[in-house]
């Protein structure tokens, strides 16, 4: 019988504080590690897909913005560019590996239909995170679209709308479902017939529906000719709405996705763009980089505070509840000096009680933090195509249960020293 | 076995414990005797080192235990006394054969493979072989006692205190359990002193040390 051992007999003795202990370390650690383990595979799985493009290029205005309406479809679009920006960058060969035009307007049930070229699903890249080549456009069934009106569905599209090849569907006007009075319309004319169906891909184009870029103009061209005729008196709106789109319509897109012939180029051709153009450009990876680094960090900085403020009230829960416990049992603790234990024994028998409890709290912390984190990337899976890994343990996270553990330990002294420091002649004849 | 010379200790302002001479030679068997607060388990504190005196000698199986550090006084506590007390004798989170396991524990005796088939013999040797799995809450009293005995010699020592064994029990366990003690002492030529305020049990051991005149305020230091 080790001091272990007798340790683990006091504290399953006392089961039920001894749960509640551990319980509190635990939601402390679940917390700390939760918000560890998201950020580190938010931050990763963003900067992973924002590695997809070197520069975004989009209507002057917030470039996160721009990042993340067209490369995460997550936010609405800076505005629209002409479309000969496009055409001027995909022709410059000397820094231009390669570029998609994307037109964005319409939805269908939330899902943002993404006006693009077919040779976006050609688009590959090599993962900076797991050095795998990431090729999100595998189709599982049927075609790329190469008639009007024809869409291929990302695969959370498909299972969450229950489409399937051959199904037809209505857009939408705008990047959320809206009802009427709101100025939601459904562009009912020109219905879309599913051709394709992408295979998961962990990413946000499980969440777009593709189709051509003129099957967007040709809707929004044609739809806001029928409101100027059936509307007159909402000549206003109707102009705005226009203008939108430009003066003509085939003319404007919202965004082109760039991959440059070597990423060393990305600061060079942005000034380029900045120049050369009416439109500006963004690195996806720096935009992230930065909300991560400043929004999100700050988020992070409160949570963990949050956390450790847990950690030192679970740590005083452990030092006054093995302080009542060596009251309790002083009795016991004298007859294991009768029986030739040391104080030194005695002092490593207490603080092993105070280790047990914040190790085992530190573990069910890290299982139910991975749960949470389970949880939460099921709903960023569900709303932005990223899946994120529950159970990591990365340096961060070392060095936060380290913490944990020592200060663990640190409750468990003074008890351990009151232990330490009990007269046994006097605890035997007390009782 | 165990000697005491002018042995002083000052228990309180105007209390304290004086024992100008207390000899027990080995395999002895005395009843420290006398009644509440008269001294006789400080004598025994003393003799087993859980109490130092401010003066005195206290020699135990032929060495000095008054000088020695409180570490290597631990050692030689857990390797050379076995103590049983009246009641709460063992450690409740603990089955019998854990308590007894307990008593090997602390010392370099008894190797530790062999704890487990000692402390198994020694229940069944105190005629409890059935209960070892059972924890002190599952036990009478008597049974207790019967565990704490065991627990006493599981590192073949060969001083045994005991303060008042019998006194949480009727006179029926108190008897069982005293025929118990003195029998393992004669097969095994233990020394024994046992702490009693009651004649009856103090009578039934060959020898009475009469504690009587230990504590009191008029002693001159």
């Amino acid at each position: 019988m080790t001091l272990w051992g007798i340790a683990w007999g006091y504290l399953w003795n006392r089961k039920f504080t001894t749960f509640l202990t551990i319980l509190s370390v635990a939601l402390a650690v679940a917390l700390i590690s939760s918000v560890l383990t998201l950020r580190e595979e938010t931050r990763k799985r963003f900067e992973e897909e924002g590695q997809a493009f070197d520069l975004v290029v989009g209507a002057k205005g917030s470039p996160l913005q721009l990042v993340l309406s067209s490369v995460y479809f997550m936010d609405n679009p800076t505005g629209n560019i002409p479309w000969t920006v496009y055409e001027q960058i995909k022709n410059d060969k000397e820094y231009v590996q390669s570029a998609y035009p994307i037109a964005l307007g319409d939805n269908f049930q939330g899902f943002r239909i993404v006006g693009t070229d077919a040779s976006l699903f050609e688009h590959k890249w090599i993962s900076p995170i797991s050095g795998e080549e990431r090729h999100p456009f595998k189709l599982k069934e049927g075609k790329i679209f190469d008639k009007p009106f024809e869409a291929v569905l990302g695969a959370l599209v498909a299972r969450e709308t229950g489409l399937n090849i051959g199904d037809t569907f209505i857009s939408s006007h705008g990047f959320i479902k809206l009802p009427e009075m709101l100025g939601g319309h459904d562009h009912e004319q020109h219905p879309y017939t599913v051709v394709g169906i992408f295979d998961y891909s962990n990413s946000p184009f499980d969440r777009a529906i593709f189709t051509s870029v003129n099957s967007v103009w040709d809707i929004h061209g044609e739809h806001h000719e029928e409101k100027h005729e059936e509307n007159q008196d909402s000549k206003e709106e109707s102009d705005i709405k226009y203008e939108e789109w430009g003066k003509d319509p085939h003319s404007m897109i919202t965004a082109v996705l760039v991959q440059l012939q070597s990423p060393a180029l990305r600061f060079q051709y942005r000034e380029m763009i900045r120049e050369s153009t009416v439109a500006m450009s963004a690195t996806p990876v720096e935009e992230i980089s930065k909300l991560f680094e400043q929004f999100l960090g700050t988020a992070k900085t409160v949570l963990l505070a949050v956390g450790y403020l847990v950690v030192i009230i679970s740590a005083l829960s452990i030092m006054i509840g093995l302080y009542l416990a060596i009251i309790q049992r002083r009795r016991d603790l004298a007859i294991m000096r009768a029986l030739g234990a040391s104080r030194i024994e005695i002092f490593g028998s207490v603080l092993i009680e105070a280790f047990w409890v914040t190790a085992l709290g530190i573990l069910a912390g890290y299982f139910l933090g991975g749960i949470i984190s389970h949880i939460v990337g099921y709903y960023l899976s569900q709303k932005y195509g990223l899946s994120i890994t529950s159970f990591i343990l990365t340096s961060e996270h070392i060095t936060s249960f380290a913490t944990v553990a020592v200060v663990g330990l640190l409750a468990g002294i003074i008890p351990a020293w009151q232990a330490y420091k009990r007269n046994i002649a006097r605890d035997l004849m007390e009782l | 076995m165990v000697r005491v010379e002018d042995c002083f200790l000052k228990l309180g302002p105007k209390t304290k414990f004086y024992c100008e001479k207390f000899y027990a030679p080995p395999k002895s068997r005395i009843a420290l005797w006398g009644p509440s607060g008269c001294g006789k388990s400080t004598l025994l504190n003393l003799i087993s080192g859980l109490l130092r005196p401010d003066r005195g000698k206290i020699v135990v199986n032929g060495i000095e235990i008054t000088s020695m550090s409180e570490s290597k006084l631990d050692q030689f506590r857990g390797e050379n006394i076995g103590f049983i007390f009246q009641t709460f004798n063992l450690l409740p989170p603990f089955t019998a054969l854990q308590n007894v396991v307990l008593g090997m524990r602390f010392s370099d005796t008894i190797p530790s493979s062999e704890w487990k088939k000692n402390a198994k013999n020694l229940l069944n040797y105190v005629g409890l072989g059935n209960r070892l799995n059972n924890k002190p809450s599952q036990l009478s009293v008597g049974e207790q006692q019967r565990v704490a005995i065991a627990r006493a010699v599981a590192n073949k020592q060969k001083l045994i205190v005991a303060d008042e064994p019998t006194g949480s029990l009727d006179p029926k366990t108190a008897n069982s359990v005293m025929d118990l003690l003195l029998k393992l002492c004669e097969e095994q030529n233990l020394t024994l002193l046992l702490v009693t305020h009651d004649k009856g049990i103090a009578e039934r051991l060959p020898q009475i040390y009469d504690c009587s005149n230990l504590v009191n305020e008029e002693v001159e230091v």
